[in-house]
């Protein structure tokens, strides 16, 4: 078991590496963009597996969570100066506001059935997004605004996108290990118990709330940090950061890629903003394309009925059980030889 | 204090229409314990369908028939290709109606296009009545009415008639009503055509009084309907009517007063229910919120 999983740890650095050289080979602005954009959505996605895939708790409001982000580190970064201590009072400020909301709603709700949760969040981050339009003073509303990252001494302008892209995928790969360490910890086991019987983990002498609770304020605190991400990648934020889309779009790429998985919401992320990409430019080959949600939604619906586990789990469900019937045979023919 | 009345009607028809739509959405939670997310879009499918017909037909009347049918044909669907599925597995429902809710969102786009569309107002209900210095939208009052038709049919046919019976008993105990000889199975799918079609004839209602309808107005109003059911209580119509009726009063009277607070004033009504009485104002035995 050891052994496998550190074969799995090095695959997942070796890629890390790679996705890491990527940048000096390919040096190309809307490539980089692209591949910012899937790193940050990768992040807001992972924190979504958190609740749905580990804990099974549906959430549509998880878009405030990602609005909070941005703003908090816009308004700061453009109402202080553009240092990095005004930039890591963004991520403070974002993390305790975040953290408060997601322990709000949690307390508020989780304690009722699946449904009232979703509904909780969803018409909040409706609330959020409403008075995110209305406060045009601070934030802009829909036409939003742009503000300035601090500049970093020895670096080119040209290169400052290469700075980000690391900066991104650092922020990924260590948020990655330390989710995957929380769900693989004693915590995260209680977690995907109260997932499949919460009855049973409370006859065990659990109390389910504080893990409920607890595990929405950490997936809330690290979609803000998504968010954070978001808006210093793009130096722009507007209202549409609130937009129940943003909800829509963690769900379909953490249900698609697999829920559970961690990997799964990774490779979701990337699927999904490439389709985004090369689906935009079909637009002009028949107007379908333009529709792509129709397709995504179909697409979803289909996954939810027959490969509930998403890509990942399928595939990780396949060679689970191959491996089953291998050890099955070898047991088989150890007693034939007996 | 003339006012205060034109307010309190304005409001009152802003509640029965929330009514329709929370209404088919308690139903279908209440007595089958599906909570389907794509009950807004049935909702805008049934605003569109309406202007269409009545604008093809030239006929008010047709057009609100016409979006009943369309709701009802939608509402099988949803069953049989959506719900069927995921019978039991309240994530799983949650997550494939949600998928459905953006299908037929952007299949409106598709069929009608993605502009904002004109609703029109039937002739017969056009201007308004005036009592002393009252003013009364004669549309307003037809929406009223209908919604109060509305909901003693619903309230007697559930309370006193065999079919409420056998529904809430179904949902009880399905397999002992199967065995009874009754095809629990369809009348499911009953229940769902119903609930779908108060949705539809909720938009269809809910066109001319705005003025103009759009793909996302599904949403907005789901989100609305699910606000009402949380207040009034899973399950419960006389609850759907009187938590609509407060939430449809509370928008209008802020909405005048204190605009900014228009909408937040929903979700606090909401959250002060779900700290105090989360189980909401109404809750039928048998529908348990734990």
């Amino acid at each position: 078991m050891m052994k496998r999983l550190q074969t799995s740890t090095w695959v997942y650095l070796l890629i890390a590496f790679v996705l890491m050289l990527l940048p000096f080979v390919k040096d190309d602005r809307w490539f980089l963009f692209l591949m910012i954009q899937i790193f940050v959505f990768a992040i807001f996605a992972m924190s979504y597996d958190l609740l749905l895939g580990y804990t099974g708790i549906v959430s549509f409001g998880h878009a405030m969570f990602f609005g909070i982000g941005a703003y908090s580190v816009a308004v700061t970064m453009s109402r202080l100066d553009s240092t990095f201590s005004s930039f890591l009072l963004g991520v403070v400020v974002a993390v305790i506001i975040s953290g408060i909301v997601a322990f709000l709603a949690g307390v508020l709700t989780l304690k009722l059935k699946s449904h009232y949760y979703a509904m909780l969040t969803l018409a909040l981050a409706g609330m959020f997004l409403y008075i995110a339009e209305r406060w045009r003073s601070v934030t802009g509303g829909n036409d939003g605004f742009t503000f300035r990252i601090p500049e970093l001494p020895g670096v080119l302008q040209d290169h400052r996108n290469v700075v980000i892209y690391l900066f991104t995928l650092l922020s990924m790969v260590l948020l990655f290990f330390g989710m995957k360490r929380l769900t693989e910890s004693p915590l995260g086991r209680v977690l995907v118990g109260i997932r499949e019987n919460d009855q049973r983990v409370e006859s065990l002498g659990f109390r389910i709330m504080p893990y409920k609770v607890l595990i929405s304020v950490v997936s809330g605190v690290i979609a803000a940090l998504a968010g954070v991400l978001y808006a210093v990648s793009l130096r722009f934020v507007n209202t549409q950061v609130f937009d129940i889309e943003v909800t829509l779009d963690a769900l379909l790429m953490t249900i698609i890629g697999g829920v559970g998985t961690l990997v799964g919401p990774i490779l979701g992320s990337a699927i999904m903003n490439l389709s985004h990409h090369f689906l935009s430019d079909l637009a002009s080959v028949h107007w379908i394309f333009q529709r792509w949600v129709i397709l995504f939604g179909i697409i979803f619906i289909l996954v939810v009925i027959f490969f509930p586990n998403g890509i990942v789990g399928t595939i990780q469900k396949k060679m689970h059980e191959r491996k089953m019937k291998q050890r099955v045979k070898q047991v088989e023919k150890q007693s034939a030889k007996n | 204090m003339e006012l205060f009345i034109n307010l309190a009607i304005n409001g009152i028809a802003m509640g029965m229409l929330i009514f329709l739509i929370a209404s088919g959405l308690t139903l279908i939670f209440g007595l089958m314990s599906v909570l389907n997310f794509a009950h807004g879009g049935l909702f805008a499918w049934g605003a569109y369908s309406g202007v269409f017909f009545y604008v093809l037909l030239d006929n008010f009347w047709l057009g609100l028939l016409g979006a009943i049918v369309t709701g009802l044909l939608l509402g099988w669907l949803t069953e049989l290709l959506i719900v069927r599925p995921v019978y039991g597995n309240h994530i799983r429902q949650i997550l494939i109606t949600l998928g459905f809710m953006l299908v037929l969102t952007e299949m409106l786009k598709v069929v009608f296009g993605p502009n904002i569309i004109n609703a029109p107002t039937p002739e017969m209900f056009q201007g308004s009545w005036m009592i002393g210095d009252i003013t009364i939208i004669k549309y307003r009052a037809f929406i009223i009415a209908v919604g109060l038709i509305l909901f003693i049919v619903m309230y007697s046919v559930l309370k006193y008639s065999k079919i409420g019976l056998i529904v809430r008993a179904g949902v009880m105990n399905k397999d002992m009503i199967q065995a009874l000889g009754v095809n629990i199975k369809l009348v499911f799918v009953l229940v769902f055509m119903v609930g779908s079609a108060l949705a539809a004839l909720g938009g269809a209602l809910f066109a001319p009084s705005s003025g103009a309808i759009y793909a996302e107005m599904g949403l907005e109003f789901g989100i609305f309907a699910f606000i009402v059911v949380i207040i009034g209580g899973m399950g419960s119509i006389p609850g759907s009517l009187l938590a609509a009726l407060l939430v449809g009063l509370a928008n209008t009277f802020t909405a005048y007063y204190m605009p900014i607070l228009s909408m937040v004033v929903t979700m606090i009504i909401m959250l002060i229910v779900l700290i105090f009485r989360p189980q909401g104002l109404f809750n039928i035995s048998g529908v348990s919120n734990k």
